[in-house]
């Protein structure tokens, strides 16, 4: 048979429209995968480049002292941008009644290098971002320094010994939480007008921190050539180091998009399935006059090998042109929502794309068509004669083994294909002997009920292998709708909860005893809720059951047990968000000497529960022993302590307090009055922290949204697929049914209910494959807390039932619109 | 010419085995024309379906223009329908996604004739429907499908036509009509024609009559 004959054959079926469905399971499949992994890819290099801006940079070369002239020189050498920014504390004075403890960042052009710096011309005027410093001679205040120190723009102000001109106001900054505990409001200024300061002298506090960005390879190299050469005091900072909270939002979020993805391969694959073993279905006769015309088994094959190859390579195409076209669509949509200019997707989606559209035809759509060959040319003297379905089981396996491979690679993440292969192995595994199960039963149920329920659970029963695997393939595309949207909830709920709204967003240290009452009048009587009291003492471990341990600078390897300086306190209670890992609580009228340890801090003293610690506070010695050992929740906004004493053995030593409220964006001028009356406290100001981290937050669970919409799309198509799948015998059936005279309410009944139990079933195999799924999941691949969704058992029966019946009826709709003997004759 | 010797045909049931055809033998002259009567459930479409080499024998054998069936594979007796056989169905089989046209030139292209079309034109236009050549079989009534069916049979010109009840979906005038046509083209082409059939009349129209019951066939 020629390949002119195969391309007649391609334009016929095509006219014929039977081809149209497998192009349009192709296209759907190729375009939701490169769609979705562009789309992904995008988002991943934007989320990136949005989590950079939380350094301001892509990496920081954070430094004590000074840093070394050729560390730029190399750094510029490579290709990488650079920008400087120095920290430090310093007493700014207004006039001799005004004077404030400022933090100050002295910043040189280029900064920020990522994200950008948001300031005002008045202390609350129209925010600007127009890339500009403060210039030499000048700087910028945070707001409520304006009225702390009683000044207006223009007015000048002393850091130091340099006379600066007030010019701004700043109002937010990319890098605020890299500067977490950079007490005191902010007065930015330029790093020329450091030398006039005199303030930076051999010994200051300061913190240099050397801003690099670029292109990742680059990055990559610079980081590799500096880590060795930096001394005492010098570190890098990355995104996932500087802001672990962030970095972990970041990796959920990934792991959710990649997840989504590989549910797409699943569903390209089953729609492909579906859509194919329709089109084999309705050739099988075709193929019998075929062959009683003479033609043979292998002209067949090769004639559905061609069109099959033709077909694939037009789908593929347009898959990835329509898949672009939809990721690109959707960035577009997106405008203003997304923070920052999606990167680009490069070639790996077409390849992926391309892949899966290979492994999708390979094993999903050509074994229906290859079977076609062996159909009997006897079928068309004799109608009960079909194909031999016995080969079909070796198909699904390769086809299966061959899906889970694309996930792995599409994923990168074994626990993710493992989480989403458990699942749909309960939905498959249970799926065919339960629906067997029911159907039959349901048949007996029927006998008993009205003629409608009786002739649609005949129905039912009759096609049951096919109804079984229909009700799998609904149900596994019901259970990765139903996976995602948990997942998702679940993500972002967590996420919520790390930062409710009512978190507090201000922390106050150094707070006397006798001060306590104080700040508790001053602030409920401006109405701001206070939290709990912590006390709070410094002290040291310097040895554990006698024996000294060594102070961290006489230390070599980091796993040595070493001396550790940390904040204590006491408490009769476990701290809120704290997990004992070993030992017990004691209680509140325990006299004992005492000590909880967090979990880390005891690895780096070298101590268990049981050990003895040797413990210094001031000039005052004193020993506990370990009662227990401590898991610290670090993501949660509240105070944590790394040791933890019984009330009887810290409340003698001289200690501070600490305490954390939030305030209003309104209310922030509070904290002027409050260092008025309390000037030695110290206030660290979290609250553009927490708004930046809910802005990143907000914006990745939109980006999550919208991939879970391209997944329902996707998984509506493969239920719509899966409708049509089974559409001919059972129009044929009704319009039989009609024919004999049942009326239109009795058809559209049997089909309703038909389809509606098959919804409902596939709707509870959805539900147990999803939560096993999201078991998987959850404890595997986000380190979220599992629990059972009681939601999704009643909703997911509801929502298949409804799905299925309506995309069922919708699809029957001819049946009672058209002649019974139009439609016999057609199918 | 078509020799049947010793044919027999078993099936497996849950009863046991079931012969439907017992120990047939027949002989048809080259350009002759057989008709096959018998009750339904006879085994005349089994007989049918291995003399066309669409079935296998349980044992026996058939020589179609000389090719012993039972010696050839699936493939080669597919490839002896392409050239020495033509069908005409009761039910017409015509493809219902091909045009008219398409429909007769298909067996002309699987055979890799360069003139497909104009030979289907011909064909089309001997049995009257040069004016349909672009319409679907769904929108042809039942006669005129079975006319298209018996141009694509003849477009091939084959040494042998084999016929299953080509007069069963028909009206009797409509029958009468196909019926002439059949043995026009017949005579024409010098086709060696079985047909099966309950039609006693068309039964008459051939040279040879044979009678099957119960899976034997006697000649009439």
């Amino acid at each position: 048979m020629s390949h002119s004959l195969s391309g007649k054959f391609l334009v016929r079926e095509w006219r014929s429209g039977e081809l149209g469905i497998l192009l349009l399971a192709l296209v759907l499949a190729v375009s939701v995968v490169v769609g979705v992994s562009s789309f992904v890819g995008r988002l991943q290099s934007a989320l990136l480049s949005e989590s950079a801006r939380f350094l301001a940079a892509d990496l920081v070369v954070v430094s004590r002292s000074s840093l070394q002239d050729d560390w730029v020189e190399r750094a510029e050498a490579q290709g990488l941008t650079t920008s400087l920014s120095v920290g430090f504390p310093s007493m700014t004075v207004a006039d001799p009644d005004h004077m404030a403890l400022v933090s100050v960042k002295a910043v040189s052009d280029g900064y920020p290098l990522r994200g950008t710096l948001q300031w005002s011309s008045e202390a609350y005027g129209q925010v600007q971002s127009d890339g500009a410093i403060p210039p030499p001679g000048e700087v910028w205040l945070a707001p409520r320094l304006f009225s702390l120190l009683d000044v207006t723009l223009d007015d000048s102000l002393l850091v130091g010994e340099a006379g600066l001109i007030v010019s701004g106001a700043v109002r937010s900054e990319p890098d605020a939480t890299a500067a977490v505990f950079g007490f005191g409001p902010r007065l930015l200024m330029n790093t020329q007008d450091i030398p006039d300061t005199g303030v930076v002298q051999p010994g200051s506090r300061v913190e240099y921190r050397l801003l690099v960005s670029g292109p990742p390879e680059a990055v990559t190299a610079y980081e590799e050539w500096l880590t060795p050469l930096l001394g005492q005091g010098q570190r890098l900072d990355t995104i996932e180091g500087a802001q672990p909270r962030i970095g972990n939002t970041l990796d959920r979020a990934q792991g959710f998009l990649l997840l989504a993805g590989s549910l797409a391969v699943v569903l390209a694959a089953a729609a492909i399935t579906l859509a194919s073993r329709r089109f084999g279905e309705r050739h099988t006769q075709y193929v019998a006059i075929l062959k009683s015309l003479g033609a043979q088994s292998a002209q067949i094959s090769r004639l559905y090998g061609v069109s099959l190859a033709t077909l694939g390579a037009g789908g593929t195409l347009m898959g990835c042109v329509v898949g672009w076209g939809l990721q690109e669509g959707f960035i577009r949509a997106l405008g203003d929502l997304l923070p920052v200019t999606p990167g680009p997707a490069g070639w790996e989606p077409i390849v992926i794309g391309v892949v899966t559209a290979a492994v999708c035809m390979l094993f999903f759509a050509w074994p229906p068509l290859r079977r076609l060959g062996q159909a009997s040319p006897l079928s068309v003297l004799r109608a009960d004669i079909g194909i031999e379905e016995s080969q079909r089981a070796g198909d699904y396996v390769i086809g299966a083994a061959s899906i889970v491979g694309l996930m792995w690679w599409y994923s990168g993440s074994a626990a993710v294909t493992f989480a989403v292969v458990s699942g749909l192995s309960v939905v498959v595994g249970l799926g065919f002997f339960v629906a067997r199960a029911l159907l039959s039963g349901g048949r007996r149920a029927g006998g008993f009920a009205g003629s409608i329920w009786r002739v649609a659970l005949a129905g039912l029963q009759r096609r049951g292998r096919a109804n079984a695997l229909q009700m799998v393939i609904f149900a596994m595309a019901i259970m990765l709708m139903l996976l995602l949207s948990v997942v998702r909830s679940s993500l972002i709920g967590q996420w919520q909860a790390q930062l409710p709204a009512d978190a507090p967003n201000h922390f106050l240290l150094n707070l006397a005893p006798e001060e306590t009452p104080v700040l508790e009048g001053f602030l409920s009587e401006r109405g701001v809720p206070v939290e709990a009291l912590y006390p709070m003492t410094r002290g040291r471990v310097f040895s554990v059951n006698q024996e000294a341990l060594p102070e961290w600078r006489e230390v070599e390897s980091e796993d040595t047990p070493r001396q550790r300086e940390a904040n204590f306190t006491w408490s009769d209670t476990l701290p809120e968000g704290n997990l004992l890992v070993e030992g017990d609580w004691w209680s509140a009228d325990d006299a004992g000497a005492w000590v909880s340890l967090e979990e880390d801090f005891a690895d780096d003293i070298g101590a268990g529960v049981g050990d003895t610690l040797s413990l210094r506070i001031g000039a005052e010695v004193f020993e506990a022993k370990v009662r227990s050992i401590r898991q610290v929740d670090w993501q949660s906004m509240r105070p944590n302590f790394y040791v933890v004493f019984p009330r009887s053995v810290l409340e003698s030593y001289p200690g501070m307090y600490m305490t954390s409220f939030r305030l209003l964006p309104d209310q922030k001028t509070v904290l002027n009055q409050l260092i008025e009356i309390l000037p030695t406290v110290t206030v660290i100001e979290l609250d553009i922290v927490i708004r930046e981290m809910r802005a990143v937050i907000d914006q990745v669970a939109r980006a999550l949204e919208l991939v879970l919409a391209v997944i329902l799309l996707a998984g509506g198509l493969v239920l719509v697929s899966g409708v049509r799948s089974s559409l001919d015998a059972r129009m044929k059936e009704s319009a039989l049914m009609r024919a004999l005279g049942a009326g239109r309410r009795t058809v559209l009944g049997t089909l309703w209910i038909e389809f509606l139990v098959l919804g409902a079933m596939a709707g509870i195999l959805a539900t147990a494959g999803a939560e096993v799924a999201a078991w998987a999941l959850q404890r595997q691949v986000f380190n979220l807390n599992w629990a059972p969704t009681f939601t999704l058992w009643w909703l997911g029966p509801l929502l298949g039932a409804v799905f299925v019946a309506t995309l069922g009826l919708w699809s029957c709709r001819r049946v009672v619109s058209t002649p019974p003997v139009v439609l016999l004759r057609e199918v | 010419m078509i020799k049947v010797s010793q044919l027999l045909k078993t099936v497996s049931t849950a009863d046991g085995e079931l012969e439907i055809l017992r120990g047939i033998d027949f002989e048809v002259p080259s350009g002759a024309s057989a008709a096959i009567v018998g009750a339904s459930g006879s085994g005349k479409s089994t007989l049918l379906g291995l003399l066309a080499g669409m079935d296998v024998a349980s044992s026996g054998k058939i020589w179609l223009d000389g090719e012993c069936l039972s010696d050839l594979d699936e493939d080669q007796r597919a490839r002896l329908r392409a050239e020495k056989v033509g069908f005409v169905f009761q039910s017409f089989q015509l493809l219902p996604a091909l045009t008219t046209l398409e429909n007769v030139m298909l067996p002309l292209e699987l055979a890799g004739m360069s003139d497909a079309a104009a030979t289907a034109e011909r064909f089309l236009g001997e049995v009257g429907l040069e004016n349909r050549l672009n319409h679907y079989p769904t929108t042809l009534s039942g006669g005129e499908q079975q006319r298209v069916a018996i141009a694509r049979a003849f477009a091939r010109q084959p040494r042998i036509l084999f016929a299953d009840e080509p007069t069963g979906n028909l009206d009797t005038r409509t029958g009468e009509r196909v019926i002439e046509l059949l043995f026009e083209l017949n005579d024409r082409i010098e086709t060696t024609l079985v047909l099966v059939t309950h039609d006693q009349r068309l039964a008459e129209r051939c040279q040879h009559c044979f009678n099957m019951s119960a899976g034997e066939l006697r000649e009439a």
